[in-house]
């Protein structure tokens, strides 16, 4: 039944993506330590192996070279200086150990001040078969900056994820669900009352084609009832006016008999007073549908002023037996298309409903020109249910022996002519306009 | 005076008949298409009451027959359907008068009666009942030969009362008599009251004798043997 899109409503195509850019953000936030722990060990793995490569070529070099250990401890302690990386100590074969592996934060000469990351191997080898303890430590990458690193190509591809999925989203919704808006703003246009039939686009989606079909079936199903619907009302009312029509002549006969006592003759009276609201209530019901099933289709150019008038003379009478007084403003020669007969019975109704629903030593006022006819009448003194006063047989008060109907018949024909018809209540005037 | 009612639903042609027994009217009935067309080419009426819809075929047809044989029979539509179309074509194809089911026995008779006498009297009509003398043509009444000027509506009554003479009249009939359809919008019938009020009072001011009466308050009645 929500027409508009509301606070809480999205669209379909909104849905999935926004799902979608959600897992995606999970997704590539939980691969960045995944990445981290996977790049950190090959590193780490990498960097063991060189370690290890360093202290083969150490210690290969210094057994092949042969040099005496005081020139030895020499360039040992040289080494040491240009690379503090690689230590070399001469230890007793006791201390000696099995190699380890170890990671150790410590600031380098070039850059003093920050802490780095190293891995280390510490190892025990013989120079010229004497022990020595091998430290060789390189440089890794810090962790922090690792991650930062992974997390800024991640959220680039992130972005780039996003900015996918609205352009293609897009697309899709473009083209792919087309089918689907087109059979959506056919039926947002459809009037069961009219008469245009309703017609689908062809469309090669499976899905949208099943719609659509059951759509196209619904819709027949439905047209088909309705038209039922009003055939039934119409015919119903047919064949009622014949019975009417038999009880009417019956109670006027009866009422010649000429052993009538004055109690019976007031039993016919109300019997016949019963009858003709029976009677109204079929007519109108009649009428309705006849308007209903477009049978009032004769235009004429007529002048509408005149009817107004010739109406509000009639009334004349019955409004000045309950002292109304009806103040009217009527423009003369205002000419207009339209069945002679809808139009009387839009502006009787409207008058005669003034005059009904009136207070004794009421007022009407009755106002008409070319852009409407409003009537305004004092009345009841709360306003009436606007939603349900043009609805069939919703009369606001049971005292009045209306058909119930009489609103019904005004909105029928202002809605055939497409004109707009309005209640008002202000000041203790119930308005009544009609704007052409 | 004889009537022909061709209208298939039995009860009702019966209601029709005994309502206008008492007025000298003499009535036939025709309960099909055949058996009508039977009649009213073999026999002249003063009115026919013609049923549109009727078993075995169109009422029309009945008007186009008898248009054809140049019959001047009176006519007088009864129809279940009151749709303009067929009031315009009814009329065109000469029947006198279209009367919308359901309608009051007092309203036919009224009608009938109108319709006799224009077919009667085209050139003359005038009504002479006592000191009352009506010309249905100038629309003028005459009490002991002094003219009475009566409005529009109260001349209507007048002439629906000669239509009904000596037959209770109900306030309703009276009431959709004077204002239509649109007389059963209205809540009280008093305004029927204030038209007989007046012509009443001109009626006897003019010396004319106390024929309309007032039957146990509910009814009206116009004596006269």
């Amino acid at each position: 039944m929500a027409q508009a899109t509301n606070g809480k409503m999205t669209k379909l195509l909104n849905t999935p993506l926004k799902v979608f850019t959600l897992y995606a953000l999970v997704v590539l936030a939980g691969s960045i330590p995944a990445y981290y722990y996977i790049v950190n060990r090959i590193w780490l793995s990498e960097i063991d192996l060189h370690n290890k490569f360093v202290k083969r070529k150490i210690e290969k070099e210094l057994n092949t070279i042969a040099i005496n250990d005081t020139i030895l401890a020499q360039n040992i302690r040289l080494w040491s200086h240009i690379e503090p990386g690689i230590n070399l100590q001469p230890v007793a074969e006791s201390t000696r150990k099995n190699d380890s592996r170890y990671t150790v934060m410590k600031s380098t000469v070039l850059h003093s001040k920050r802490l780095n990351r190293f891995r280390g191997l510490s190892s025990y080898l013989t120079i010229n078969g004497k022990w020595y303890h091998l430290t060789v430590e390189t440089n890794v990458e810090e962790t922090d900056e690792v991650i930062s690193n992974i997390a800024f190509v991640t959220i680039g591809f992130f972005i780039l994820l996003v900015i996918g999925f609205i352009g293609l989203n897009q697309r899709i919704s473009a083209k792919l669900w087309q089918p689907f808006y087109n059979t959506l703003n056919q039926i947002k246009t459809f009037d069961l009352s009219s008469r245009v039939p309703i017609a689908f686009e062809k469309t090669n989606i499976v899905e949208f084609e099943e719609l659509n079909n059951s759509l196209q079936k619904l819709i027949d199903k439905n047209r088909a009832t309705y038209q039922e619907q009003k055939e039934f009302t119409e015919n119903a009312s047919h064949e009622l006016q014949t019975p009417l029509a038999i009880i009417q002549s019956k109670l006027d006969l009866l009422l010649q008999s000429k052993s009538l006592t004055a109690n019976e003759s007031e039993i016919i009276e109300a019997a016949h007073k019963a009858l003709a609201r029976t009677s109204r209530i079929n007519k109108n019901l009649l009428l309705l549908s006849k308007i209903e099933n477009q049978q009032f289709v004769d235009t004429e150019m007529m002048n509408v002023s005149q009817l107004v008038t010739d109406s509000l003379a009639f009334l004349a009478e019955h409004s000045e037996t309950r002292n109304i007084v009806i103040e009217m403003r009527v423009e003369e020669y205002v000419y207009m298309e339209g069945n002679r007969i809808l139009l009387e019975i839009l502006i009787n109704n409207l008058l005669m409903n003034a005059v009904r629903h009136n207070k004794d030593n009421g007022l009407i006022r009755v106002d008409f020109s070319k852009q409407g006819f409003i009537v305004a009448n004092t009345g009841i003194s709360n306003a009436l249910n606007e939603a349900s006063l043009f609805k069939r047989f919703s009369s606001s008060s049971s005292q009045t022996p209306g058909s119930g109907l009489g609103l019904a018949i005004v909105k029928q024909i202002c809605s055939r002519y497409h004109w707009q018809i309005g209640y008002s209540f202000d000041n203790g005037f119930h308005t009544f306009s009609t704007s052409f | 005076m004889k009537i022909l009612i061709i209208e298939d639903e039995p009860e009702l042609a019966k209601s029709i008949a005994d309502y206008l027994a008492s007025e000298n009217y003499l009535c036939e009935f025709a309960t099909s298409f055949h058996e009508a067309l039977e009649k009213v080419t073999t026999y002249e009426y003063n009115c026919i009451l013609l049923d549109l819809m009727l078993p075995g075929g169109d009422g029309m047809s009945i008007l186009e027959e008898l248009k054809k044989q140049n019959k001047q029979d009176g006519v007088i539509i009864i129809s279940a359907k009151n749709a303009l179309d067929d009031k315009i074509k009814g009329l065109h194809l000469g029947a006198d008068d279209y009367l919308a089911k359901p309608f009051h026995l007092s309203e036919l008779a009224a009608r009938i009666y109108s319709v006799i006498r224009r077919r009667q009297f085209a050139n003359a009509n005038i009504i002479q009942q006592n000191e009352l003398q009506i010309d249905l043509l100038a629309k003028t009444l005459l009490i002991h030969n002094t003219p009475v000027v009566l409005t529009k509506k109260e001349f209507g009554l007048l002439l629906f009362f000669m239509g009904n003479k000596n037959r209770v009249i109900s306030k309703n009939a009276l009431a959709e008599h004077l204002s239509g359809d649109l007389a059963d919008m209205l809540d009280n019938h008093d305004f029927v009251y204030a038209h007989i009020k007046n012509l009443k009072k001109k009626l006897t001011e003019a010396g004319c004798e106390n024929y309309l009466k007032t039957v146990y308050g509910t009814g009206y009645k116009w004596e006269n043997d």
